[in-house]
């Protein structure tokens, strides 16, 4: 069976669909090579360029060496860590960890998962999905925001 | 001269068609390399390959760093420290790891936001948002075992804090805590389980599953499984079912 990748072109009114015209697309597709190719050719030089820069403009950390009799260090997150870190803040007393830092984040994952499944809109476009639209940017909005609490908090910490 | 260049063509033809008969190496390059894609959003589909580039750098370094890493208590803040000061393009190889697993992550979730906002994971690519979930899951926890692997105040308090989070999982607390520490308390085989997480648990769990991830994506194409010629297919058929009634009424 002939089978061809890519978008179809709706049958306009009238439209006589032939062998030559059936799968034509809206837009016009490129081979994956070059066009594509060269696109991810130029980003990942970019970004190699980048972290050759980075890694002599600002080294890679490493502080004093771990010194496991201390007790009054206080560790610094990743800032990948930050939101995770903000949230166990919202947890007081014995539900700190447990709550904030092992269940949510567990139900969070499991959410993650099910996308797929919870998402009954019909289309892709995101005018044709309002719901996703509105849960994409609360989830945005709550990250960022908790990223900033926690940087402020990280910002008064006795080390700094 | 001519003739020379024609006999060296000749010969690569013939190397290839050695190769291709062995291997079908050249058919498959043909295959990957003419595909059709979308030309539209080419620039957002890169955040896909940029992704599989800082991983690739990321093992790469990582191979280079474990030429001079130690993984014990005693030596493996003192061997960074060799590495940073001492040993040649140590700072580099050390900050390309270190710098393109921030960017690694910050792509990662371009990439996953991209998916999510053209609703890229509906049917039929479910399977492929489940399986990249799982590898964002794994990137992070890599590298937060590589935070700890660092072995200085940061790194290993950090690792300490993660430790006592993962003590609180419901049912299996306890069991996790020793896996992770190989005891009931940090000591020496603590960093040997942190050494071992990093370099060959979770990448042998990773390599996998970014060959699923890619596996998938090659089945289902780059473009929404919206766009598929069923209308226009069936409105081909339905053209030549009239046509033969046509043809038939004739004769």
């Amino acid at each position: 069976m002939e089978t061809r990748r890519g978008p179809a072109r709706p049958v306009e009114d009238g439209e006589v669909i032939t062998e030559e015209n059936v799968y034509e697309r809206p837009d016009r597709p490129m081979a994956f090579f070059p066009g594509q190719v060269v696109a991810d050719l130029t980003v990942s030089a970019v970004l190699l360029g980048v972290v050759v820069a980075l890694s002599y403009l600002v080294p890679a950390p490493l502080t004093e060496p771990a010194d496991l009799s201390t007790t009054s260090y206080v560790p610094r997150p990743e800032w990948f860590f930050f939101f995770y870190d903000q949230m166990l803040m919202f947890f007081p007393g014995s539900l700190l960890i447990p709550v904030g830092g092992v269940v949510i984040p567990l139900l969070f994952f499991l959410l993650l998962l099910a996308v797929p499944w919870l998402d009954r809109e019909p289309g892709h476009s995101l005018s044709r999905r309002p719901f996703a639209a509105v849960v994409a940017f609360l989830i945005v909005l709550a990250v960022v925001l908790n990223m900033l609490l926690t940087l402020v908090r990280i910002l008064n910490f006795p080390q700094s | 001269m001519s003739s020379n260049r024609t006999r060296a063509a000749r010969l690569g033809r013939s190397a290839l068609d050695w190769l291709e008969e062995r291997t079908s190496i050249v058919s498959m390059a043909e295959h990957f390399l003419y595909e059709p894609v979308p030309s539209r959003g080419r620039w957002l589909y890169t955040l896909g390959s940029a992704t599989l580039f800082l991983i690739t750098l990321q093992f790469l370094t990582g191979i280079l760093l474990l030429f001079y890493y130690v993984p014990t208590t005693d030596h493996a803040w003192d061997s960074i420290y060799y590495m940073m000061s001492q040993v040649y393009f140590g700072k580099l190889i050390r900050g390309i790891h270190f710098w393109s697993a921030n960017a690694l992550i910050v792509v990662i979730g371009l990439h996953m936001m991209r998916t999510f906002l053209s609703g890229a994971y509906k049917r039929p690519r479910e399977m492929n948002w489940v399986v990249g979930v799982f590898l964002i899951f794994i990137v992070t926890f890599l590298a937060f075992t590589g935070y700890g692997l660092r072995w200085d105040q940061e790194g290993f308090w950090a690792w300490e804090v993660g430790v006592m989070i993962a003590s609180y999982t419901p049912l299996i607390g306890d069991w996790v805590v020793t896996f992770l520490l190989g005891g009931d308390t940090i000591g020496p085989a603590s960093l040997s389980r942190l050494f071992a997480i990093h370099v060959w648990l979770l990448p042998a769990l990773l390599a996998p599953l970014i060959g699923v991830h890619l596996f998938l994506l090659r089945k289902h194409g780059e473009f929404g499984s919206e766009f598929e010629y069923s209308e226009r297919l069936a409105r081909l058929r339905e053209r030549r079912r009239l046509e033969g009634y046509a043809e038939e009424e004739e004769q």
